[in-house]
């Protein structure tokens, strides 16, 4: 093998595979990033085995051929190259040398043949969706899944691909998230998804938002491919629960509220909250509602906020952190949460939102101490 | 003709004998009394053949006059009170007047006494009757001379034990003196040899450290605690350590020794979830309580006393004791030096003797499972001190052992709530917490911290409140086994005070529908089918027996385990969270959950020294 390629581009096409590379791997060659030519220049490709990333570069190629390199010290190379093409030749089935300018560089690599083959996803009948929703998608839920192991559907995200719309639900048991946006033809079929988040996350920062993605479904992985650039992903198995039984339909008491005071008077709250369960009492009565929080050992703390709240008197106690999160993610300047009782799930929505996307959050209350 | 008479004078005093003076060890003891309510600054017993053949206790102490020493022989005869209103706070040993009378009643007795240097008294008595008084020089002090004892009192005599047991119990009584009185020069030598010689000692630890060698006296935690009039003071065993040896107890008194099961089942109430259940400390404490707050004239020996207000000074104990375990020098230590070596003097010398295992003690029935815990109840200083005590450098508590400890301690009260310092903590394993301290290197285990954090916060929701609880989206439904929907039945009110809120759907089958939170990577589910699992046929009489079972069960299960990977704010806010109990260095199960390894012991194995 042996290609020429410009600096910037070996840093351009290091930088999107570098993070799929894993830092700690008993697995050797996973330390690696594979290079290989192609008709218009060079593919590099790193994976983690849960995920696989592989992004193409043009280079000038003089012989076809492929081989891993250390993944970070390519890296560091690259960084400190001075801005020359770089040649890059192989000699025999490891040794790599890198010359740019006067600098010259021997490394030792792995035989391509112990790099993990990339799980065979088909692209022949494959979704066609704007990258700018599914980043939508993904910012306003991937905050909610579940980072306790006890439970692994709940470490997935679960995406729904139906022929016009699609949506993506995250929840962790305490809180949910859930985000709709229409599409217009998809594709294929009606599929239900259940993603791993650091997938999701990678998606995000690969794939410019004007970009179109096609994906397709392995049989347990997904693939998402622009023309250059294509990221694999496992995926997680089993029934998503029922989380649509759970949406309160019959909540009856809303409240409008201006985001930045509520997350304020949260954040003033959750100073003085227990550090394990940032407990905090919501009570809401005509036009107001007031905060306060008890902590032994700690102090106490109260603040109150004038509200759009027409409904019964309600005490309700919440894990102010979940609140802050969800309001974080909430697009529009007033919030609209809707009550039912002390013991059932509350709702955040935006409100006044002209986006056709439709973005709903839940939160379980904390049981109240008197 | 009348068949009520007065008893003859000898007899009477044969029978008031037999209350004070019941073996030879009752007799050394109320000699040595006598020697040092004389005000001796050393004393030298003598005995052979157990006490069976002979007593010698001789003293320098204040010595009578002839008058005197023919006078102290009668019956109620006494220097140490004059008035009845006397009895209320005596401060001496005797005040009866009975001990050697009583004594000499029983035995061939000499006397031998001077209150100057020159001329002194020499008195015989034989079963009570003076048979002979002389002048014999001596140096100032009293000897008493003490031979066949219970030879004319032949129920008495026949009760004698072998020379070997009666020896024993004399040592056990010696040896109670001494730990009471440290510093008075004391020898006891048994048929001519010298079997315990002991210097005048600065405080206890350096007199325990004479009885039973230095190394001992160190790995003792020292307990210093005052609670409204009642001063605690003394030595306790460190948790690791209790079981692994003799158990020995020594509970004084305003300097006098007692027996008392209530003040022992006090302190070891303190070390409740420190160690294993069945397991006893040995603890050496002293009270000191105003004299009007105790009657000591309730025993014929003097050996148990009477509280006017028994409950406090129980608190007193516990709370002591308590605090003392909540130190961090209350650890395990690493290699064969123990952290806190400041507090026991210089120039001990190797044990002089080994005592058995303590004869002198009622068993008692501590069973633990009396008493209320209350974690607000412990001091709320134990904190603070702990925030020095873990993470400022050349702290005073650390070297606060005897006499230093009283002022920091009380000072330390009212600061409960100060920002405690957080050293840079490295995990080592995925399994402990390592930081760097002034005296050494400290590894904390991260799952039995976790537990006792938990334990503790657990026990607060079961005593008084309740955990905060997280209502779920998706409820969890458990199938137990029929003994495990017992036990939940069994327990359903203190789990949902707990945060576990359920109900039965038929069969054995339950549905949770909110749960505690107690950490981010909780398991509700499998804590909770563990701690049924281990629950599974409990029978706990009593409730707070049953809450410290089932707090210690689920803290237990909901601990972080070890193998799990802690980021940095998640050590930071572990230590912080331990620092706040009140006995962060012992877990649930009576293990340690701080050992810490010297620079002494590090620099040894360097051979830096």
């Amino acid at each position: 093998m042996r290609f020429t390629i410009s600096r910037e581009k070996l840093q351009e096409g290091l930088a999107m595979v570098a993070a799929s590379i894993p830092s700690k791997t008993t697995l050797p060659v996973l330390a690696n990033i594979l290079i290989e030519t192609t008709d218009k220049g060079i593919r590099l490709s790193g994976t983690d085995l849960d995920i696989a990333v592989s992004t193409e570069v043009t280079a000038d190629v003089e012989v076809a051929g492929a081989v891993t390199i250390p993944a970070k010290k390519l890296t560091e190379i690259a960084r400190e190259l001075m801005p020359s093409p770089v040649k890059v030749a192989t000699a025999g089935e490891q040794r790599v040398t890198l010359e740019c300018g006067q600098s010259k560089f021997k490394l030792l690599g792995i035989p391509r043949d112990e790099f993990p083959t990339f799980p065979s996803v088909r692209f022949a009948d494959a979704w066609r969706i704007r990258s700018a929703d599914l980043h939508q998608l993904i910012s306003h839920t991937v905050f909610a899944v579940s980072t306790e192991e006890s439970r692994p559907i709940l470490n997935g995200v679960l995406w729904e691909l139906r022929p016009d719309h699609m949506r993506m639900v995250a929840t962790n048991g305490h809180r949910l998230a859930k985000m709709d946006v229409p599409i217009a033809g998809g594709g294929a079929g009606s599929s239900d998804l259940i993603v791993p988040p650091k997938a999701l996350d990678q998606v995000r920062r690969l794939f410019p938002a004007e970009e179109d993605l096609e994906i397709a479904r392995g049989e347990n992985h997904l693939g998402f491919r622009s023309p250059l650039t294509s990221v694999f992903t496992r995926l997680i198995e089993g029934p998503y629960p029922p989380y649509d039984r759970v949406i309160p339909r019959d909540n009856d008491k809303i409240a409008i509220i201006d985001k930045a005071s509520l997350s304020g008077a949260l954040r003033r709250m959750v100073i003085v909250a227990s550090d394990q369960t940032h407990r905090i009492r919501m009570s809401l009565n005509t036009g107001m509602v007031k905060f306060s929080v008890q902590t032994p050992d700690l102090g106490e703390a109260q603040d109150e906020l004038a509200i759009r709240y027409t409904g019964d008197p309600l005490d309700i106690g919440f894990n102010a952190s979940y609140l802050l999160e969800i309001l974080r993610n909430m697009p529009t300047e007033d919030v609209r949460l809707t009550f039912k009782a002390p013991d059932n799930a509350a709702t955040i929505e935006p409100e006044g939102w002209s986006d056709p996307a439709k973005y709903l959050c839940l939160v379980m209350p904390l049981r109240l101490v008197d | 003709m009348p068949t009520v008479a007065v008893l003859p004078a000898d007899v009477a005093d044969q029978i008031a004998a037999g209350e004070v003076v019941e073996r030879p060890a009752s007799a050394v003891k109320e000699l040595i009394e006598n020697a040092l309510d004389a005000g001796a600054s050393a004393v030298d017993v003598e005995i052979f053949e157990g006490g069976r053949a002979g007593v010698r206790v001789s003293d320098d102490g204040s010595g009578m006059d002839r008058a005197d020493a023919l006078l102290a022989l009668q019956r109620h005869a006494t220097s140490k009170i004059r008035r009845a209103e006397d009895l209320v706070g005596v401060q001496s040993f005797g005040f009866r007047g009975e001990a050697l009378p009583a004594i000499a009643s029983v035995s061939h007795l000499t006397l031998h006494t001077a209150a100057e240097r020159g001329p002194g008294t020499a008195v015989r008595v034989v079963g009570g009757t003076i048979e002979r008084t002389e002048e014999a020089p001596r140096q100032r002090g009293t000897t008493v001379d003490v031979t066949r004892l219970f030879q004319n009192v032949p129920a008495r005599l026949k009760f004698m034990r072998s020379a070997r047991t009666e020896w024993r119990a004399v040592a056990d009584a010696v040896t109670a003196i001494a730990l009471a009185r440290p510093s008075v020069h004391m020898t006891l030598s048994h048929d001519g040899r010298r079997v315990m010689t002991l210097p005048p000692a600065p405080t206890l630890r350096a007199r325990i450290g004479a009885v039973w060698g230095a190394e001992y006296a160190e790995s003792l935690l020292a307990v210093h605690d005052t609670h409204n009039a009642t001063t605690v003071t003394g030595l306790v065993e460190r948790p690791s350590d209790v079981g692994t040896r003799a158990r020995r107890i020594h509970i004084a008194v305003n300097g006098r020794t007692i027996r008392d099961a209530g003040l022992v089942r006090a302190a070891e109430a303190a070390y409740r979830s420190t160690i294993p259940a069945g397991l006893r400390p040995s603890l050496m404490l002293e009270l000191t309580i105003p004299a009007d707050a105790v009657d000591v004239n309730v025993h014929p020996a003097k050996a148990e006393v009477r509280f006017r207000e028994r409950w406090p000074t129980e608190r007193a104990v516990e709370g002591a004791v308590r605090r003392a375990l909540g130190v961090l020098s209350s650890a395990a230590a690493v290699g064969p030096r123990v952290w806190n070596g400041g507090g026991a003097g210089a120039g001990l010398g190797a044990p002089a003797y080994e005592a058995g295992p303590w004869n002198g003690v009622p068993p008692d029935g501590g069973n633990g499972s009396n008493g209320d815990y209350d974690p607000r109840g412990a001091p709320n200083g134990v904190g603070a001190e702990i925030l020095r005590a873990l993470a400022s450098r050349g702290d005073p508590l650390f070297e606060a052992a005897d006499a230093a400890g009283a002022g920091a301690a009380d000072a330390s009260r009212g600061e409960a709530a100060t920002e405690i310092a957080v050293p840079p903590l490295v995990q080592l394993r995925r399994t402990y917490l390592m930081f760097e301290h002034a005296e050494g290197v400290v590894l904390i285990d991260q799952h039995s911290a976790h537990e006792r954090v938990l334990y503790e916060r657990f026990m607060g929701a079961l005593e008084g409140g309740s955990m905060a609880s997280q209502h779920l989206l998706f409820p969890l439904t458990l199938h137990l086994s029929a003994a495990a929907a017992d036990a939940f039945d069994t327990h359903r009110a203190l789990f949902s005070r707990l945060g576990f809120e359920a109900e039965g759907f038929g069969g054995h089958t339950v549905v949770v529908h909110s749960v505690p939170s107690p950490h981010p990577r909780f398991d509700a589910e499998r804590c909770l089918r563990e701690t049924l699992d281990a629950l599974t046929g409990d029978r706990q009489p009593g409730t707070a027996a049953r809450h410290e079972r089932l707090a210690a069960t689920i803290a237990c299960k909901a601990a972080i385990k070890a193998g799990e990977e802690l980021s940095p704010g998640e050590m930071r806010s572990l230590f912080v969270a331990l620092a706040r109990t009140t006995l962060p260095a012992h877990d649930v199960h009576g293990r340690s959950t701080v050992v810490r390894l010297p620079w002494e012991e590090l620099e040894r194995r360097f051979g830096r020294r």
